[in-house]
């Protein structure tokens, strides 16, 4: 599945990436294995599948695209 | 029928939310009046000359596009709803951003001026908590800092509720 990465997350992961991942727990940890200094702000943010905010248990499938957003700083 | 977000037909389509284009403000406002509207509220959000201390040269924004759009139409559209305004309408900048611009303008009009003035600041703290959208500060000493408008979850302990739903 595609994992799309944002903002502040960009300095920590590749902007887009393929990662095979169960549901949103098995990515955060696959995740922080790939860089683990991304912790802090990881936690911090929420992950959409196919554009739709999920929780952790959501169930991945192979063709979903996921997004992490870290919190919001508009305006 | 699902109501328009938007009162003016020209803009009933597709509105613009999210541009990279300058946002021209005197003709935003003309472009949105009503004349149902005894009361016309509008919020300019321009880049400030410094932050943290530090003189700035301009902000970069970006945004989740898709997601930043519908959540932009539907939280026009509850705005309506729920104050009965006769023009709703928000538009943020992406991209680069200099010192004086508009990065983010949100109009209301209702009848009376208190649905004009509570709707609008409802929008703005929404966009500024929930938008998936995002600031980053270029200060004219060649640093940068991805901006954090929102620390809610330090106190919520959770990253979907915010301060102003406790």
């Amino acid at each position: 599945m595609k994992v799309k990465v944002y903002a502040v997350l960009k300095d920590y992961f590749a902007a887009e990436t393929e990662i095979v991942a169960q549901n949103i727990t098995d990515l955060k940890e696959q995740l922080l294995q790939l860089n683990p200094s991304a912790k802090e702000v990881i936690n911090l943010s929420r992950f959409a599948v196919n554009d739709a905010f999920v929780e952790n248990n959501h169930q991945i499938n192979e063709n979903d695209t996921i997004s992490i957003i870290p919190p919001s700083s508009g305006g | 029928m699902t109501p328009s977000v938007s009162s003016h037909p020209a803009a009933a389509d597709k509105p613009t939310y999210i541009t990279n284009q300058i946002i021209d403000v005197a003709a935003l406002l003309s472009q949105y009046e009503d004349e149902a509207a005894g009361a016309v509220v509008l919020f300019n959000g321009t880049v400030r000359n410094q932050s943290l201390g530090k003189p700035v040269d301009y902000l970069f924004y970006e945004a989740a596009e898709t997601m930043a759009y519908k959540m932009i139409n539907d939280l026009l559209q509850e705005a309506q709803e729920k104050w009965h305004l006769t023009t709703v309408f928000a538009v943020h900048r992406i991209g680069k951003v200099y010192v004086g611009e508009s990065a983010v303008v949100v109009i209301t009009s209702s009848p009376h001026r208190k649905e004009a003035y509570d709707a609008n600041q409802y929008i703005i703290e929404k966009i500024k908590h929930e938008l998936p959208l995002w600031k980053c500060e270029y200060f004219t000493d060649g640093t940068k800092k991805w901006g954090g408008n929102c620390s809610c979850q330090e106190i919520t302990g959770n990253p979907n509720q915010h301060i102003y739903d406790i």
